[in-house]
C-alpha cells in the first residue's frame, strides 16, 4: 500500500505542471488583460498609465516567458504577487481559506446527513411515494441553478419573512455565534442542495444494489433482525462507492464555491476567484487554480486508499 | 430578545443539521445610546488603500482622506484642506512674462494627521513628487505634469508653477498622502515611487492615516472596511458625529438589493433599473443623483467597414433620427432619466443647449439614408455598391441597462433598413476591444469629473477617443478652452465645441445618466453628489437619528 501511495504522489508533479500549463494558456486566451481593472471604473485613465502599468507587471511579455517566470516563483515556494492589491498570493488565498472551509464543511455535513436520509428512505422502500418524491426533489435540486435557488432564498426567509441575514458572516458590531451561524445557514444549505440530490440518488442506487444481492438474502434467510442486516451488512457496503462520489465532492468544496459565495457576499476563495476573474489578476488565478488541483488530486488518492481500506476485495499493486 | 432575533433562532431551530445556532444574537440597535454605526451596501470590493493607486476606493477614501479639494452635489469644486481655491479673480493664480502661470495655495490651519502630526505644505509637495513619478499609477497622473515646481514658502502654503495654463487645475488634489509616513528608516529620506506603490503598512491600513472625519479601523479581507470616528478632526470636536461606519462589500447587483431590502442598511448604491424594487422600501428614499455621466451611442470609424459606413455625417445623421430616446428615458428607464443632448451635464453652467439635435423622425432618417445612396434591398435591408448595411454593437456582459439600450437601438435601426447584431463581451474583453478600435458600435457612458474639459473624449488624439473620428477645427477649439482659466474665458470655447460635436453628429447622447442610491431616513445631511468623486464629500457632516 505504501509504495501504491508513493508512487502515485510521483505522479502528482508531472500532472500538475500538465495542468498549470494548460491553466496558464487557458487564462492567458481569455481577452483582455490586468489593465481591465484601470478601466472598469469608467472614469478617464491615461493611455500612458495603461502601459506602464502592463510593463510594471509583466504582462508585455510572450506568454511563454511569463509562464517560466511564474514556474520559478512557484518552485521557490511562492505563489507570487497579486496584480490589484500588491500582495502575496499565499497570503491572500490563506487569508480566505478559513471561510471557504467553514462553509464546505458545513455543507458537506448538511449534505451528507440530509443524503442518507433521503437515500435511505428511498431506497428501503423503492418505487414507493417516498421513493419518488426523494428521486424527483434530487432531480430538481440537481436541474435548479445555485444562484437561482440562492436568491429565492434571500427573498423569502431574508427580506419576506426576516429570519436570516442575506449576504456576510456576521453583524459588524453585534457579533456573536448565533449571529454568525444565522449567516452561515442560507449559504450552507444552497451550497449543500446540490450534493443532497446527487448523493442521495448514488446512495439510493448502491443500497439497492447490496439489498438485492445474494448475501443479504442469505443473512435475512437466517433470521438475522432487519436492523442488524441493514447497519452490519448493508451500509458499510453501500458506503464504499459513496467514499469515491463524496472526497470528489469535497475536493469540488473546496476549491470554493463560487456561486454560492458570490451570492451570499461570503468571503472565501471563491469569490476572490471572481474577481480575480474580472480583474485578471493572473497570479492570483494561478494561485487559486493550482490549490484546487492539488486538492482534486490529493482527494482522488485519499479515496482510492479509503476505498481499498473498506472494501478488502480491493488490492493496490 | 427582538422579533427577528428570535426568528432567525426559530428558523435555525428547525434546520436539525445547524441546531447549535445559539439564540442570543441580536441585530445592530438604532438606540442613540448604542454605537452610532453607519452600515453601507457597498457595490465593490476595494484593492488597496492608497487613493492614487487604488483603482476603487474613491468613496471610502473620502472617510480617511481628504485632499485639497472636493465636489460637492452642485458639481462644484470647493476646497477642502484648501483654505481657498486659487483663481485669476482672486489674484492667487498669475501668469507669468516666461508663460508660466503660477498657483498659490492657502492650507487649513491646525490640520493634523491621524497619528497627531502636522499637515503642511510639505505634504502636498511630496504628493505631487509622488504622483508625478513614472511609475505611480495614478489614473489621471498626465493631467499633473504641466506642474514644474511645487514650493513651500511656509508650512501653509504651497505655490504651484505651471508650464502654461491648464484650466483642469482645481479638480486635482482629491487625496494628499502624509509624507512622514513614506520616509525611509534613516527619517530624512523619502521613499522612490515604487516604495510607496509598494508600502503595505499605508496599502492594507496598518499606517493608512489621513486628515478625515474617520480613522481607518479595520479591513476584513472580502467582508467589509470599518473606520471610527476621528475624536481629534479638525473642523471641530463635535463632528463628525457618528461613531463608526462600516462598508460592506457586496459587489453582486441581486444580492445588494436584497441585503438593502433586508433592512440591514442604511446607504446602497443600486441600478437603474432596480429602482422600482426598492421605491417602496420603508424607511429609506431612493435619491436619483444627476450623474455627471451621459448614456451615449457611440459609433466608430476605425475599422473598414466603420468608415465605410460610418463615414459619411448624414448617414450618422438618419442613424440618431431613427432612434426614439424619449421613449428609451420614458419607458425603459421608467422616466428615472433625462434625454441629453450633449456630453456636459445640462446642470453645468458650461453646457450649451442651443445645439442641433436628432428628434425621432423615421421618415427623416430613411431619406437621408436615400439621399445616401442606401437603398433598400430584397432582405429589407439597405445596400450600397453591393454592401448591406449591417454591423455588430459590442456589449458588456452584465450592463443590463446598456444591454437593453442597445436592443432598443436594433429594433428601430430595423425600422429603416439597417441591420445590427450583437457581440457580448465580459468587462475585460470588451475593455480591450473598445482600446484597439475593432469595433463599429456601442453603448457607453463616463464618470467625468466636475470640470467639463471633453478634450480627452473628442480631440483626434484625445487620450479616450476610440473613435477614430478627428476635426483639426475642433481640435483647435478644444484646446484653447483648455488653456482657459476664467468661466468667461472658456464658456464659448467649449459652446462651440459642443455645437460642432452635434453638427459633425460624432455619437447620439441618449440620457444623462442617474445613479440611484438608497438612502435611510436615519441619515441626515446627505447630499448626492453625482460627479467621479461620489456622494461622500461631506461625510462629516452627517448624522444618524433614530428612526
Amino acid at each position: 500500500m505504501s509504495a501504491y501511495i508513493l508512487r502515485r504522489l510521483a505522479q502528482m508533479a508531472p500532472l500538475i505542471v500538465g495542468i498549470s500549463i494548460v491553466v496558464f494558456a487557458l487564462i492567458q486566451a481569455a481577452p483582455g488583460g490586468p489593465e481591465a481593472a484601470l478601466l472598469s471604473s469608467g472614469r478617464f485613465v491615461d493611455p500612458s498609465v495603461v502601459e506602464a502599468y502592463r510593463v510594471k507587471l509583466g504582462v508585455d511579455q510572450p506568454v511563454p516567458v511569463q509562464y517560466l517566470r511564474w514556474a520559478m516563483t512557484v518552485l521557490t515556494g511562492d505563489l507570487g504577487v497579486s496584480y490589484a492589491t500588491m500582495r502575496p498570493v499565499t497570503e491572500m488565498i490563506a487569508e480566505r481559506l478559513p471561510a471557504t472551509l467553514e462553509l464546505t464543511a458545513s455543507a458537506f455535513l448538511v449534505a451528507a446527513i440530509l443524503a442518507a436520509i433521503l437515500g435511505l428512505a428511498s431506497a428501503l422502500r423503492p418505487h414507493s411515494w417516498t421513493d419518488l418524491l426523494s428521486t424527483g426533489g434530487s432531480f430538481v435540486g440537481i436541474a435548479m441553478p445555485v444562484f437561482w435557488l440562492g436568491l429565492i432564498l434571500q427573498l423569502v426567509l431574508g427580506v419576506e419573512l426576516g429570519w436570516l441575514p442575506v449576504s456576510g458572516t456576521h453583524t459588524v458590531g453585534a457579533s456573536t455565534l448565533g449571529d454568525h451561524l444565522a449567516h452561515l445557514i442560507l449559504p450552507a444549505l444552497v451550497l449543500a442542495s446540490r450534493y443532497v440530490a446527487s448523493w442521495s440518488q448514488y446512495f439510493r442506487s448502491s443500497l439497492i444494489g447490496v439489498l438485492e444481492s445474494d448475501y443479504i438474502r442469505m443473512a435475512r434467510a437466517q433470521g438475522l433482525s432487519e436492523s442488524r442486516v441493514l447497519f452490519v451488512h448493508t451500509l458499510p457496503n453501500a458506503m464504499a462507492p459513496m467514499i469515491s462520489v463524496m472526497a470528489l465532492g469535497l475536493a469540488d468544496l473546496a476549491s470554493g464555491a463560487v456561486i454560492t459565495e458570490t451570492v451570499f457576499a461570503w468571503p472565501g476563495i471563491g469569490r476572490l476567484f471572481v474577481q480575480a476573474m474580472f480583474a485578471r489578476d493572473y497570479p492570483v488565478l494561478m494561485g487559486v487554480l493550482l490549490m484546487g488541483a492539488v486538492t482534486v488530486i490529493a482527494f482522488n488518492l485519499v479515496a482510492d486508499v479509503l476505498y481499498g481500506v473498506l472494501d478488502p476485495r480491493i488490492r493496490y499493486e | 430578545m427582538t422579533a427577528r432575533a428570535f426568528n432567525a433562532c426559530a428558523a435555525a431551530a428547525t434546520l436539525a443539521t445547524l441546531a447549535a445556532v445559539g439564540c442570543s444574537s441580536a441585530p445592530p440597535s438604532v438606540d442613540r445610546a448604542e454605537p452610532r454605526i453607519l452600515r453601507i451596501a457597498y457595490d465593490r470590493e476595494i484593492d488597496v488603500l492608497n487613493p492614487f493607486t487604488s483603482q476603487n476606493l474613491v468613496d471610502i477614501s473620502f472617510s480617511m482622506i481628504e485632499g485639497l479639494i472636493t465636489t460637492n452635489e452642485r458639481n462644484e469644486y470647493i476646497p477642502v484642506l484648501a483654505a481657498k481655491i486659487p483663481s485669476e479673480e482672486n489674484g492667487l493664480v498669475a501668469r507669468q512674462s516666461d508663460g508660466s502661470v503660477t498657483m498659490t495655495w492657502s492650507l487649513q490651519r491646525n490640520v493634523r494627521w491621524h497619528d497627531g502630526v502636522a499637515f503642511t505644505s510639505a505634504d502636498v509637495c511630496f504628493t505631487w513628487r509622488f504622483v508625478t513619478g513614472a511609475n505611480s499609477m495614478t489614473y489621471n497622473r498626465e493631467q499633473y505634469l504641466g506642474i514644474k515646481k511645487c514650493e513651500t514658502p511656509d508650512a501653509h502654503t504651497v505655490v504651484f508653477t505651471w508650464d502654461g495654463a491648464y484650466a483642469y487645475y482645481a479638480g486635482l488634489f482629491e487625496a494628499i498622502l502624509p509624507r512622514h509616513v513614506f520616509m525611509k528608516a534613516d527619517g530624512r529620506t523619502e521613499m522612490t515611487v515604487d516604495e510607496i506603490v509598494n508600502y503595505e503598512p499605508y496599502n492594507r491600513g496598518r499606517r493608512t492615516i489621513g486628515t478625515g472625519p474617520f480613522k481607518f479601523a479595520e479591513w476584513k479581507t472580502g467582508e467589509y472596511i470599518r473606520v471610527v470616528r476621528n475624536d481629534d478632526y479638525w473642523r471641530g470636536r463635535d463632528v463628525p458625529a457618528m461613531d463608526e461606519i462600516v462598508w460592506a462589500f457586496i459587489p453582486d447587483n441581486n444580492t445588494r438589493l436584497l441585503a438593502l431590502k433586508s433592512g440591514r442598511y442604511d446607504w446602497g448604491r443600486i441600478q437603474p433599473t432596480q429602482v422600482s424594487a426598492l421605491r417602496a422600501l420603508p424607511g429609506s428614499d431612493v435619491h436619483l443623483i444627476d450623474a455627471n455621466s451621459v448614456m451615449h451611442f457611440d459609433l466608430a470609424i476605425r475599422t473598414d467597414l466603420g468608415k465605410a459606413l460610418f463615414g459619411d455625417v448624414q448617414v450618422r445623421r438618419a442613424i440618431f433620427h431613427a432612434i426614439d430616446r424619449e421613449g428609451m428615458a420614458k419607458k425603459l428607464m421608467e422616466g428615472a432619466v433625462k434625454v441629453a443632448e450633449g456630453p456636459i451635464n445640462p446642470n453645468s453652467p458650461y453646457n450649451n443647449p442651443n445645439v442641433a439635435t436628432f428628434p425621432y423622425d423615421l421618415a427623416e432618417a430613411r431619406r437621408l439614408l436615400d439621399d445616401a445612396g442606401w437603398t433598400l434591398g430584397p432582405d429589407g435591408v439597405r445596400r450600397k455598391e453591393g454592401r448591406r448595411f449591417s454591423f455588430t454593437m459590442i456589449n458588456r456582459a452584465g450592463a443590463t441597462d446598456r444591454i437593453l439600450l442597445a436592443q432598443v437601438i436594433q429594433a428601430r435601426l430595423k425600422e429603416v433598413g439597417i441591420e445590427v447584431g450583437f457581440e457580448t463581451l465580459e468587462s475585460a474583453a470588451w475593455t480591450q476591444r473598445w482600446r484597439s478600435g475593432q469595433w463599429e458600435a456601442m453603448v457607453s457612458a463616463w464618470f467625468l469629473p466636475a470640470d467639463p474639459g471633453i478634450t480627452g473624449l473628442y480631440a483626434c488624439k484625445g487620450a479616450n477617443n476610440m473613435t477614430g473620428f478627428c476635426e483639426p477645427a475642433l481640435d483647435e477649439v478644444l484646446e484653447r478652452s483648455d488653456r482657459a482659466l476664467s468661466f468667461e474665458a472658456r464658456k464659448p470655447l467649449l459652446d462651440e465645441s459642443q455645437a460642432k460635436l452635434s453638427e459633425q453628429a460624432r455619437m447620439l447622447p441618449l440620457y444623462q445618466n442617474v445613479m440611484p442610491e438608497v438612502v435611510s431616513r436615519r441619515i441626515v445631511g446627505y447630499r448626492g453628489s453625482g460627479t467621479n468623486f461620489g456622494s461622500f464629500w461631506n461625510l462629516w457632516s452627517w448624522e444618524l437619528v433614530s428612526r
